[in-house]
């Protein structure tokens, strides 16, 4: 109760911060440099949650214990749902600055090859009935596509020139201002921990969705506990 | 035949002289490998519903080990695909008139393309072939994995018809890397999606 009543504040605050206190940094057109705060860190957590799927996958696969496919799947959905996010506020930053909304800018490429990633998972999850081996295959599926992630972060990038703002946003370069940076983390943290709340929340809705589920239809004996 | 189709299609809707010099290599992998990817798309996810419309998987669970299993249907995608690129790369430089510089590298990039191909689809198929709406699904899921292989090979085949020259090819290395990769990975998981 306490940490969902510190996170509500501390979001409050960073949203305020974010707007009043941060200044805009030079070099974006108006204002739009405040996007920082809230697409950064959006992104950051669909990545995360992408990871956390990833090897919530793995410890289904090799312990079949229920729970490790609830949290992938739970991962697995808000990923997506800020993953949506990053993409829709990343656009409009893009119409701001470089003047189209959609330009398969690298950084563009490699989201929606995200999106397109989630949206087979959760189409393969809806394909198989049955509730065991639609576990496995989800499983299975999240780790193929974490293979290819390589491939888009590192490869494509270096084939396509970018105009995603790295250089004068990155938080790891000297230079950018201290205000700026501490917004910034404390946005970071914020998204964090909504997500964290976000997760065992949905954790906990499937954990009382999957009692109802029927008993025989399970193969090993400690599924849906 | 879906190949042919498809090829045919492109090759008369735009002809060989539609497009301006200076654009068509890069359009021309485009669309060579837009083609590539679909055709093997629909071929490909035959491999294993075969097995299960005919009620022979279950024998083959009993009498094989699956990494046998996996590397048998591998071999077979990747010989389809081979046949497959064989027909349709010489029909597609013929009817467009695809000027190449560098043969050597644009052979090399359709074959380790190719490999790529196989490589992603092949545990993909095993998947779906247990699944509903198995069509639908099998593009859904296989084209978020073929996406660099497909990136990387567009970007060789018009490396190869431009002819930059670049030592040691890296286009070729990625779609190998790519290659090694996914059958690793494959072969890691795939006794537990046919083993359920």
């Amino acid at each position: 109760m306490i940490y969902k009543v510190f996170l509500t504040i501390w979001m409050a605050v960073v949203i305020i911060a974010a707007f009043l206190y941060a200044e805009a940094a030079v070099g974006f057109p108006g204002e739009t440099s405040r996007i920082l705060f809230f697409h950064v860190p959006q992104a950051w957590i669909a990545t995360l949650s992408f990871l956390i799927s990833m090897i919530a996958s793995a410890i289904y696969l090799a312990k079949r214990r229920v729970k490790a496919d609830y949290v992938a799947r739970s991962a697995a959905e808000l990923g997506f749902l800020f993953c949506v996010l990053a993409t829709v506020t990343g656009s409009i930053f893009a119409r701001a600055t470089w003047g189209s909304f959609w330009n398969w800018d690298p950084r563009q490429t490699s989201i929606v090859m995200l999106l397109m990633i989630y949206g087979a998972y959760f189409a393969l999850r809806s394909a198989v009935p049955d509730p065991e081996r639609k576990r496995v295959f989800a499983g299975v599926y999240s780790i193929l596509a974490f293979a290819t992630v390589p491939f888009l972060v590192f490869v494509v990038p270096r084939i396509t020139a970018s105009l995603h703002p790295e250089d004068t946003m990155n938080p790891a370069r000297p230079g950018l201002d201290p205000k700026t940076l501490m917004v910034f983390l404390g946005s970071l943290l914020a998204y964090t921990g909504l997500f964290v709340w976000m997760l065992r929340l949905r954790i906990r809705i499937l954990t009382v969705e999957g009692l109802k589920e029927p008993k025989f239809m399970n193969r090993k004996p400690d599924a849906g506990q | 035949m879906f190949a042919v189709t498809t090829l045919i299609a492109v090759s008369f809707s735009i002809g060989s002289f539609r497009i301006e010099e200076a654009e068509r290599p890069f359009l021309y992998s485009v669309l060579l490998w837009i083609i590539l990817t679909f055709s093997a798309l629909s071929g490909l996810a035959r491999s294993f519903i075969k097995e299960e419309e005919a009620g022979t998987i279950d024998v083959l669970k009993l009498s094989a080990r699956p990494q046998a299993v996996f590397l048998g249907k591998l071999l077979f995608n990747l010989t389809l695909l081979g046949a497959l690129e064989l027909v349709i790369v010489p029909l597609f430089i013929l009817l467009m008139a695809y000027q190449i510089n560098f043969p050597g590298l644009f052979v090399a990039m359709v074959i380790s393309g190719g490999l790529g191909l196989g490589a992603g689809t092949t545990i993909i198929a095993a998947m779906i072939a247990r699944a509903s709406a198995r069509g639908a699904l099998f593009s859904a899921l296989s084209f978020p994995l073929l996406l660099p292989i497909m990136i990387i090979s567009i970007k060789g085949c018009e490396r190869a018809a431009v002819g930059i020259s670049t030592a040691g090819w890296p286009e070729v290395r990625i779609a190998v890397a790519y290659f090694v990769i996914m059958i690793t990975m494959s072969l890691l998981l795939f006794p537990l999606v046919w083993e359920e």
